[in-house]
């Protein structure tokens, strides 16, 4: 399973919120399918060193965020039903993130919401021309 | 069994092996080349060839009998071959000296006595390989047990130099891990002394068949033989038992302590106080070292008196063995890594 | 189950205190990282649990049980400098622990040590540092041990190794074992460790879930409308461990809930406010650290 994740562990973000997000990612650009199975949790610990009880963690979220399903004694597997709704939903938490640290960001060094506002209409225009 | 202490004893009886193997080798070639010089075919042949003697050639009850007379110098000498591969060698010949004079030596298994008969005539036995007191052969192996005890002698040290954590991290109390390290010396000190006595005895077969004599207290003696190097094993470990370093400084100096507190306590330091008071402490410190029990003054050669003498040094050095070795176990148990 | 709970544990060697007063818990199967900087007291906390050092006071307990013979059947220690027998070989260190426990997988030492490339047949005296080390490795992770215990596991050793190494941790942690480690290589805890304990001067400055800490412990940054402008007691506040001012820059390092803490000092007229995540480097680093040098002034609220 061509499963490419990576993880920063001198990074702030705890190792199993990036594995999640990584996840969630993945899904949302399609490179995990619905129904794709996931690495163990022993043999992703190993792929990426990191702990396996952190894997284990990650997984569990995912699976209560819905975007995985794990079946005992068979593994875990990316939620087949409803598949355009997991990439969507995967694909907006990735993305909010990103554009909640944005705004935080902005705002903290001195713009008004009015200013934030502009500039993400003017990124939005500018990153999605080529599809109008 | 403690594993690791077994290697240790093993490489221990393999030098041991080696030394005795060496001296068997050398006593080999002594004893071929003293074999062409000094076989008592030459000796006769020898003597033979002096002018006016006869020689005589018998067998008497089955044994060969060489006789050699000389006339003219009044000197007989009779050569008997004794069942069990030694010689009776008698030699009369005119007394040299005008004293009475009656003497015998008695070396191993070698014994020449020396008598006045009447009419002016000094007779001289040589007796070979009689039975050897066993005893000789014990004092022998006692000596190999008391250097392979000094060279196993600080075991607990060596593991606390640095490997305590695999010595205590077995899954077994410290008082089994010690006496299985105990346990380990005292095969390898016995094994020593066991092989010392065949190699003595394979030493003394390239010249005649050894007999050993076991009776009396030959047999007294064994305790005693056996008690010694373990008891000095046991005071050497005792003495390093909490030590990380320095347990050969410790080893190295037990020996010159023994002899010196053993030699200063023979000394009578005159009625003073203070003569009263060190001999008092030299003599209480030479009771430390289990050697100091095993010397006996010339007058116990009295034979009755040696053999009670003998069991009850046996009995102290068990002791010792004992007491010390419950010290070393007792001071190992807290030792820290 | 193998819970370790070490419990107001005191050990001085005549005046001098190694450790004062741990209290600590490692729960089953989990990876337990020990940081601290040098003569912290870190290996004196693993000789106390092993055994190797007698407790002045306290207590270290498995399952509620104090250490017996019979538990160390379930502990495998690789300790920090090399404590092979320098005369014999490898494979009579192998024979040693085989004879000496119950458990000893002789196929998994002998695959380890080729993994190492370490010749069974070298006696120790002819290994380097980084072979002793990685010969001591393989010697525990062989016993399969419920509880491995591992003092600088990586030192002396090449980046590969290292590497190996750590996956071998991380793989008896997938076995279910406990594993406690400490180790310089804070990035090695980083991945490996779900739990840590951070000991400094023979006191434990810190202890806590990774995970935990690193959503908590956040550096919230300020600046303020002036120099001297003053904080009306905000150091004093129970999120606040630490307080650090350079001119106009406030630097707040929170115990929790850094968001409030941030809408605060909002609330008092700060700008240019973020969050700054800590990665487990900094969060050690600050426990153990006095104040950072370029501060002109830190308060110390709490540790």
């Amino acid at each position: 399973m061509p499963v490419v994740l990576t993880v920063d562990p001198r990074s702030g973000v705890p190792i199993y919120l990036q594995v999640i997000e990584q996840v969630k990612r993945s899904v949302a650009l399609g490179v995990l399918a619905a129904g794709e199975q996931l690495p163990t949790v022993k043999q992703l610990a190993l792929d990426l060193t990191i702990n396996p009880n952190t894997v284990a963690k990650a997984y569990r979220e995912l699976e209560r965020d819905g975007v995985i399903e794990t079946a005992p004694g068979r593994g875990s597997f990316v939620r087949g039903n409803g598949s355009i709704e997991t990439t969507k939903t995967a694909a907006t938490d990735v993305a909010r993130d990103a554009i909640e640290a944005a705004v935080r960001e902005a705002k903290s060094i001195g713009l008004l919401a009015d200013d934030i506002r502009t500039l993400a209409s003017a990124a939005i225009d500018r990153w999605f021309r080529e599809d109008a | 069994m403690n594993y690791v202490e077994w290697l240790r004893v093993r490489n221990a009886l393999r030098v041991t092996a080696i030394c005795l193997g060496v001296l068997i080798v050398i006593c080999l070639v002594v004893r071929i080349s003293v074999a062409a010089q000094f076989g008592d075919r030459s000796i006769v042949d020898r003597i033979g060839r002096e002018k006016d003697t006869v020689v005589t050639h018998s067998v008497v009850d089955g044994y060969n009998r060489t006789t050699m007379t000389n006339a003219r110098e009044h000197t007989t000498v009779v050569i008997e071959d004794q069942p069990g591969g030694g010689k009776i060698i008698q030699v009369t010949e005119p007394s040299h000296s005008s004293r009475d004079r009656s003497e015998s030596v008695e070396v191993g298994p070698v014994n020449v006595s020396t008598s006045q008969e009447s009419g002016g005539i000094e007779k001289t036995t040589i007796e070979t390989n009689r039975p050897v007191p066993f005893a000789i052969y014990l004092g022998i192996a006692a000596v190999i047990g008391l250097i392979v005890a000094t060279v196993l002698g600080a075991p607990f040290a060596r593991e606390n130099d640095g490997h305590l954590e695999f010595a205590f991290l077995k899954p077994l109390s410290r008082t089994n891990n010690a006496l299985g390290i105990i346990g380990a010396d005292c095969v390898g000190i016995l094994g020593s002394m066991i092989m010392a006595i065949v190699a003595f005895a394979i030493m003394h077969a390239f010249f005649e068949i050894p007999h050993f004599d076991f009776s009396g207290i030959n047999a007294t003696v064994i305790p005693v033989a056996i008690a010694l190097p373990l008891s000095w094993y046991a005071l050497l470990n005792a003495s390093t038992a909490s030590l990380k370093r320095g347990a050969g400084a410790v080893l190295g100096l037990a020996w010159p302590a023994a002899i010196v507190s053993q030699t200063l306590a023979h000394f009578n330091l005159g009625g003073s106080l203070a003569g009263q008071a060190f001999h008092a402490i030299f003599w209480g410190v030479s009771r430390i070292f289990p050697l100091t029990y095993v010397s006996f003054e010339g007058h116990d050669s009295d034979l009755s008196t040696l053999g009670p003498k003998l069991m009850v040094t046996a009995t102290i050095l068990t002791g010792l063995f004992l007491v010390y070795g419950a010290l070393a176990v007792v001071q190992w148990r807290r030792v820290e890594a | 189950m193998s819970t370790i709970s070490i419990k107001n544990l005191r050990k001085t060697y005549g005046p001098y205190v190694a450790v004062d007063d741990l209290t600590f818990e490692i729960p089953d199967a989990c990876v337990f990282g020990l940081l601290g900087p040098n003569g912290a007291g870190k290996t004196t906390t693993f000789k106390c649990m092993l055994g190797l050092a007698r407790a002045t006071s306290g207590s270290v307990l498995y399952d509620g049980a104090p250490l017996v013979p019979e538990t160390l059947e379930r502990i495998a220690y690789v300790p920090e400098r090399s404590v092979l027998y320098e005369w014999m070989t490898v494979a009579e260190h192998l024979e040693m622990q085989r004879r000496a426990y119950k458990k000893f997988n002789v196929a998994r030492a002998n695959e380890l040590l080729a993994q190492f490339g370490i010749d069974l047949r070298k006696k120790a005296r002819a290994l380097s540092k980084g072979m002793r080390t990685a010969t001591m490795v393989a010697l525990a992770i062989a016993r399969e041990a419920d509880i491995l215990i591992l003092d600088e596991p990586t030192s002396g050793l090449d980046p590969i190794n290292q590497r190996h190494v750590l996956n071998l941790i991380i793989n008896e942690s997938a076995r279910g074992a406990t594993v406690i480690f400490s180790s310089h290589q804070i990035g090695q805890v980083e991945r490996a460790a779900e739990r840590i304990a951070v000991i400094d001067r023979g006191r434990l400055a810190l202890e806590g879930d990774v995970d935990s800490l690193k959503a908590d412990r956040k550096i919230v940054e300020a600046i303020l409308p002036s120099e001297s402008f003053a904080l009306n007691g905000l150091a004093g506040d129970s999120h606040i461990l630490r307080l650090d001012r350079t001119g106009r820059i406030v630097r707040a390092m929170t115990s929790s809930d850094a968001a409030e803490v941030l809408a605060k000092f909002e609330a008092l007229g700060a700008s240019g406010l973020r969050i700054v995540d800590l990665n487990l480097e900094d969060i050690f680093l600050y426990a153990v650290s006095p104040a950072d040098a370029t501060a002109d002034v830190v308060e110390d609220t709490k540790l």
